[in-house]
């Protein structure tokens, strides 16, 4: 753990990063219990769904869950600041490694590489090492995006085997026994190039997500973005009928993080319909038809 | 040669100023070499004559002479002569136009064919009037005419020559301005010449000042107008300076002016407006184009028409003020600009409420004119009320309630929100069983005793005897049934769900509130006196006024006041979020019994009293049985006095439209009945006609032998509507033999050259029909060029961009290949690796540089152009949809019927699908050009297994020349599209391509249908089914399918046939050929 003088932010390594506070997750289904279930089973775990539907809040949500010492009451929240990454008693420590897939991320960025240094070259671990050693719960987002061949390092990772042969030195690393692979996956409605290869589509169960029924994502854009109920009714209604025009060219439906944007800025005082425009119908679509249309949608349910 | 064999004219000449014979000894020398000994005699000779015409005629002379040589070189010696005679004649007048005749010559000659230059002097000597002003205009006329002449035809000369003749006779000076004028202006303009001349002609009698005006306007005011346009205008300013016109010049500067900036492409329309104008008010014309640009400001072109037509019939009234209309200096003429420029037009803004209602039903929903819903004929007949039938909302075709365009958008909005109400609320799914959760449910007791009732002998009447309701074919109607008064019923039914929608709507969306608000208050202002009315009209009308949200100072009958109450009481249950339509059926049935206990009679003034029924109270049931009773002793008292008049229903509220549930639920149940794939018992269309005889949504004021026919008509057009084959065409009746090609019969052999057999997938048996479709390849007849380059030219600056888009393709595949002996860069890792194998003491690798190195473009592609009929469609011709689905089964009547669609699209001046997907293809065949993909085009059509047709545009081994260009041009819409066998066909084109890429595109305007392939039911998904095993098993080839379609409806199948595979809809199809290369250019980077 490094902590700075900087108090602005906090910096951590990469596989030290745990999720301590809980975050705000509310499940629709079963998936906190199949998550979990596939921890214990070391299952890999691909997660399925829209943009901005929860899927990274989950598995920090699960992290923290599965983390958290069973017999302990709640933390008693540390002083602002400092945060506290001292084991406490009970605790398991399930650290957190997300890693951003981007198209140029290759397979030793992920396993690490050596470098030049004062004394000739020196290896450092990739965070994918990383966290396998430590027994992290690695959170490859977006995976589709990462070159092929990466996908192909995390199968000996993925079966029974668990483990991770670097090539470079020479050796394997076998997993934690706390070490789980999750990835997230957007499958798009139009995805043409970009798939899932089957063998590496198999390695892993899959949770599906998809926006939380009306009820419950009012709940939700109520409590994160801190708007009145009545607010977060009406843009839950709102992302649902957005939802609705998927088919009409709306490449994708307002994420609930969008309907929480705009929940914020209406907590901030910014008129309703006026948040909606900004955070919702001009985030999701330059097509002036489409926009008008939303728009009408919006000023319907807003006054 | 000699040039002295002729003294004696030498010393004819001597006699005159010596000049003369300076010019001839001059000119014969050059002249001898063109003439012979005699013909230079007669030359000279001419000299003389011209010489001694007149005094001052030896000047005439000098210049004969001085040019004889030019013009002799231009023309043969009889045409000089004669030539010269003309000079000599005009000597005789005036040796001054003589003089300006041989000047203007030498330049003339050349242009002007030797025949016309008697016609040419006589042209200058008409001029020529004896006076000294008009030689100098004729002087003048020869001076400019070798300018008139090179430019323009003689003719045009010929009668620019005598429009300037007219006009001297009015003032020589300004003819002689015009004609220097007309030298400058005339050449410039095109065609529109002649008909300048003749207007101008026109001008000569009662303006012909406005002449030289006109001349110096002219070459400006014309770039205003189109080309094409030109002459028409011309003539509309000749036809109106023949009718007296006399400020021609500013009606040539305002009317250009105002044709200038009409939008492009209309001014043939203003044009033919003027003409109109013109027949009925050569005065108003001017007017109405100076008018014109304000008028265009504030309305559209297309609304023109309307305030047109309007001034047009004020016009024949009354001229004064059909003037004064089109100057826009009256009352009427500017209330209508304001009517019409707020009015809002359906097509403006159909898109956006199309995807509104979308949005708020959830289903897709399309927005069609009112009247397209008339003229289907399937029972509505209201062309100006909204309505829904479920899966599309109707509304008016234009608004002009508002003054303001907002205010008519909104009122749009309102509407349509109330039918997408119906959807969204679930008008439409009531269901009889369900209970209702507001009111104690009596229907089934009801319906119990109703039955009872009915099948009691005592009802002996056959006229009477109603069908139970156990017949009925909906849930809304077994409810209706329940009613010996079924309009009463359903009027209250109607009235009480549009409340309770009302309600709902202004709870859930309270965004529109206040445009809502303002509707119903309009709607409110509109509705009848209630006092007036009987009863129980009264009573309903009631139920209405509080529906529209007005409880206070109600005028409630005195002796029925509780009535009043209790009924508002029912209605206010049903003002809650949580009111269903069961509520509203409840509610109906307690309103219903109610009401019919009310004898309906009209009241008098006094018997009314205003009354507040804000807070009626709560409903109970108890207290209403009690009513009841109370209602029913009280009738049973005074049963002798008659039930007063009959029941008439009230006038509709505007803005809720057509409400029709039964109707819905019966195209709804029809939809699913054919789906079921013949379980169950399919509705007969005798079955419909007796439920559409019953049902009281249908007004029919025809005469009751009209109703039977159009019930029988509505009946088979709803059938049609639902897609549920006409009767007439029930399978086991019409089929010939040649039925067993379908579904029996089996494999097919291949046997002719260029033929293939494949198998179809047949998803129930969920295994393959082995050989069973036939695919035939051909090449497509060659055709012209010119459809081929007139889409590059007509799509130029696309083109242009698309064509730079993919040069750009080319950097993006330069990639860093890494790991090198050599290279650009050293690669870092690999250095460093080396670096650290060194250290260790282990042999490092050496190939530690980068490099950029080109990867070449390994792309093939076969696109899949959809032949089928569909594509004849015109595009934006109103959305009539051809429907594949009414096609008939025999193949002999499948070929009329196919032979007669395809006629009556012979002469079209409209683009269809197909020639944008032609256009489209063109486009991406000079992009692929560009970058040198390997590429294959083909289409495919077809009718039935055994005969489809794959047709070859261009092979994907074949080069691309003029004769893909001439094929390109014969792509036709032809028959079906068995999308399958196409596939699989095209596959084996890709499968020996050795390319790391291989892509098949599909472009489709529909799904796959063809005979024994796609029809209703199960077929439909037989077609989606086998073609998305088609695309499967190319993408098992290592082939990445795309499917690309014009059908706006495509979301529907392209899911379940296109799978994981990409897709893409395209919704306005006037994109393809931008969208089509894009896509590609996107699919294979």
């Amino acid at each position: 753990m490094v902590e700075t003088d900087v108090p602005e932010f906090k910096e951590y390594a990469i596989e030290e990063f745990l999720v301590r506070s809980e975050p705000y997750y509310r499940s629709v289904g079963d998936e906190e219990n199949l998550f979990t279930a596939a921890y214990h089973q070391h299952i890999p775990v691909l997660l399925k769904g829209p943009t901005g539907c929860g899927k990274t809040r989950f598995v920090e949500y699960m992290a923290w869950k599965l983390g958290r010492p069973l017999t302990v009451i709640r933390d008693e929240q540390s002083p602002q600041g400092a945060p506290r990454q001292e084991m406490r008693e009970g605790e398991v420590r399930v650290p957190l490694v997300t890693i951003a897939c981007h198209e140029d991320l290759t397979a030793s960025d992920l396993v690490g590489r050596y470098l030049l240094d004062a004394e000739g070259t020196r290896w450092i671990d990739g965070p994918m090492t990383r966290a396998v050693k430590n027994g992290a719960i690695l959170y490859l987002d977006e995976v589709v995006e990462a070159r092929k061949d990466t996908t192909v390092l995390i199968h000996p990772l993925t079966d029974h085997r668990r483990i991770l042969p670097v090539e470079k030195t020479g050796s394997i690393i076998e997993a934690d026994d706390r070490f789980l692979l999750c990835i997230s996956y957007n499958p798009g409605y139009q995805s043409a190039l970009k798939d899932l290869k089957h063998s590496t589509r198999q390695r892993f169960i899959s949770i599906e997500f998809n926006y939380p029924p009306r009820e419950i994502e009012a709940e939700i854009v109520e409590r994160e973005s801190g708007c009145t109920a009545e607010d977060a009714d009406s843009l839950a209604k709102l992302g649902e009928k957005i939802r609705n025009l998927q088919e009409h060219g709306l490449q994708e439906g307002a994420s609930t993080r969008l309907l929480i944007y705009a929940g914020r800025l209406i907590s901030e005082g910014i008129p309703a319909r006026r948040a909606c425009q900004v955070a919702i119908v001009w985030t999701l679509t330059d097509e002036p038809e489409l926009q008008r249309s939303i728009e009408e949608v919006v000023s319907s349910i807003f006054e | 040669m000699s040039t002295a064999p002729l003294p004696e004219i030498e010393t004819e000449l001597s006699k005159l100023p010596s000049a003369v014979l300076e010019a001839y000894q001059e000119a014969s020398g050059a002249i001898s070499t063109a003439f012979g000994e005699e013909e230079l005699a007669l030359w000279a000779r001419e000299g003389i004559a011209i010489g001694t015409q007149t005094v001052r005629s030896w000047e005439s002379a000098v210049e004969y002479y001085r040019v004889g040589p030019q013009v002799a070189r231009f023309l043969s010696f009889p045409s000089f002569m004669q030539w010269a005679r003309c000079g000599t004649y005009l000597a005789q007048d005036s040796p001054t136009l003589a003089v300006a005749f041989f000047k203007a010559s030498a330049t003339i000659v050349p242009n002007l064919r030797p025949q016309y230059i008697p016609r040419w002097a006589g042209l200058g000597r008409s001029l020529y009037k004896g006076t000294w002003k008009s030689s100098t205009l004729a002087a003048k006329f020869f001076e400019v005419s070798p300018d008139l002449v090179r430019n323009l035809p003689f003719w045009d000369v010929e009668v620019f020559a005598s429009l300037i003749e007219a006009m001297s006779y009015k003032s020589y000076d300004v003819a002689g301005e015009c004609l220097v004028l007309g030298r400058d202006v005339l050449p410039a303009m095109g065609r529109e010449r002649e008909a300048f001349l003749s207007m101008s002609r026109a001008l000569i009698d009662n303006s012909w000042r406005e002449v030289k005006t006109c001349l110096e306007l002219v070459p400006r005011a014309l770039q205003q107008v189109d080309d094409s346009q030109t002459g028409r205008f011309l003539k509309l300013g000749e036809r109106l300076a023949k009718t007296g016109l006399r400020d021609t010049s500013r009606f040539l500067a305002d009317g250009t002016q105002a044709l200038g900036r009409v939008p492009q492409g209309s001014q043939g329309y203003i044009l033919d407006l003027s003409e109109t104008l013109l027949a009925a008010s050569p005065d108003s014309v001017p007017h109405f184009l100076r008018s014109l640009n304000d008028v265009l400001g504030r309305i559209t072109i297309n609304q023109l028409d309307t305030w047109f037509r309007h001034g047009l019939e004020l016009l024949k009234e009354n001229p004064e003020s059909g003037i004064a209309f089109f100057k826009v200096e009256s009352n009427t003429s500017v209330s209508m600009l304001d009517t019409l420029s707020s009015s809002l037009e359906l097509d403006r803004v159909k898109g956006i409420i199309k995807l509104y209602c979308s949005a708020l039903s959830g289903s897709s929903i399309e927005v069609l004119d009112t009247q397209e819903l008339v003229r289907k004929n399937i029972g509505w007949i209201d062309e100006d009320s909204a309505s829904t039938d479920g899966t599309k909302v109707f509304l008016p075709p234009v608004v002009d309630h508002y003054p303001s365009k907002q205010d008519n958008f909104a009122w749009f909005k309102v509407v349509s929100t109330h039918q997408v109400g119906h959807l969204e609320f679930g008008s439409f799914d009531y269901d009889f069983q369900k209970p209702s959760g507001l009111f104690d449910d009596r229907r089934l007791q009801l319906e119990e005793e109703v039955l009872a009732r009915r099948s009691a002998p005592m009802l002996a009447d056959p006229q009477e005897m109603e069908p139970g309701p156990g017949q009925s074919l909906t849930d809304i109607g077994r409810f209706l049934n329940l009613f010996e008064n079924r309009r009463l019923a359903f009027d209250i039914f109607t009235v009480l769900e549009d409340c309770r929608l009302d309600f709902r709507i202004n709870v859930e969306y309270p965004g529109i509130r206040r445009a809502a608000k303002r509707v119903q208050d309009e709607a409110l202002s509109n509705r009848p006196n209630i006092t007036e009315m009987a009863l129980q009209e009264a009573l309903v009308e009631l139920l209405i006024h509080m529906s529209l949200e007005q409880f206070t100072d109600l005028p409630v009958p005195v002796e029925y006041e509780e009535v009043a109450v209790v009924l508002a009481r029912v209605l206010h249950q049903l003002r809650t979020a949580a009111a269903t339509v069961e509520d509203t059926a409840e509610a109906t049935l307690r309103a219903y019994e109610i009401i019919t206990r009310v004898p309906n009679e009209t009241q008098t003034e006094d018997q009314w009293e205003p009354e507040d029924l804000e807070e009626p109270g709560d409903f109970s049931e108890e207290e209403y049985e009690d009513l009841l009773e109370r209602l029913q002793a009280n009738m049973d008292a005074s049963a002798e006095g008659g039930e007063g008049d009959p029941y008439d229903s009230p006038d509709p509220v505007d803005y809720r439209g057509d409400f029709k549930p039964e109707m819905v639920q019966l195209l709804t149940m029809l939809q699913s009945d054919q789906g079921m794939d013949g379980e169950g018992e399919p509705i007969s269309k005798e079955m419909l006609e007796q439920m559409l005889q019953e049902s009281a949504e249908l007004e029919l004021d025809a005469e009751q032998g009209d109703i039977t026919n159009s019930m029988s008509m509505f009946a088979q057009n709803l059938m049609k509507e639902a897609g549920t084959p006409p009767p007439n065409s029930e399978p086991g009746q019409g089929y010939g033999p040649l039925l067993h090609d379908d579904d029996q019969g089996g494999e097919l052999e291949a046997r002719e050259p260029k033929t293939y057999a494949y198998d179809e997938w047949d998803f129930r048996a969920g295994d393959y029909k082995p050989r069973w479709c036939i695919v035939k390849e051909k090449n497509v007849e060659e055709g012209d060029l010119t459809f081929y380059n007139d889409s590059l030219r007509n799509y130029m600056a696309l083109s242009n961009h698309i064509k730079r888009q993919f040069e750009l393709i080319m950097p993006e595949s330069f990639r860093k290949i890494y790991r090198l002996i050599d290279g650009e860069d050293i690669d870092l890792n690999a250095a460093i690796e080396a670096w650290a194998d060194l250290r260790m003491q282990v042999p490092p690798d050496d190939k530690i540089y980068w490099h950029r190195n080109r990867a070449r473009r390994d792309v093939a592609v076969v696109f899949l152009l959809d032949m089928s009929a569909s594509t004849a469609e015109a595009i934006d011709e109103g959305r009539q949809v051809v429907d594949d689905r009414d096609a008939p089964d025999d193949p002999v009547e499948y070929m009329v019927w196919l032979r007669r669609r395809r006629e009556g699209l012979v002469r079209r001046n409209y683009k269809r699908i197909i020639d944008l997907e032609k256009e489209s293809t063109s486009l991406l065949i000079q992009a692929l050009e560009s970058i040198g993909d390997t590429y294959g085009i083909y289409g495919f059509s077809g009718y039935g297994r055994e005969n489809v047709e794959f047709y070859v545009i261009k092979d994907i081994a074949e080069g691309f020349g003029d004769k893909i260009k001439r094929r390109i041009d014969k792509i036709t819409p032809l028959h079906a599209t068995r999308m399958g066998a196409a596939i699989r066909h095209a596959i084996t084109k890709l499968e020996n391509q050795d390319a790391t890429t291989k892509i098949l595109f599909l472009i489709s305007d529909g799904r796959p249908q063809d005979r024994g392939y796609s029809r209703e039911g199960v077929e439909k998904e037989y077609a989606v089914h086998d073609t998305h095993m088609a695309l499967l098993e190319a993408k098992r080839q290592d082939i990445v399918p795309f499917c690309l379609t014009v059908d706006k409806a495509g979301h529907d199948y392209l899911k379940s046939m296109c799978g994981d595979m990409g897709y893409e809809v395209l919704g306005d199809i006037w994109a393809l050929p931008e969208r089509l290369p894009m896509l590609y250019r996107k699919l294979t980077i």
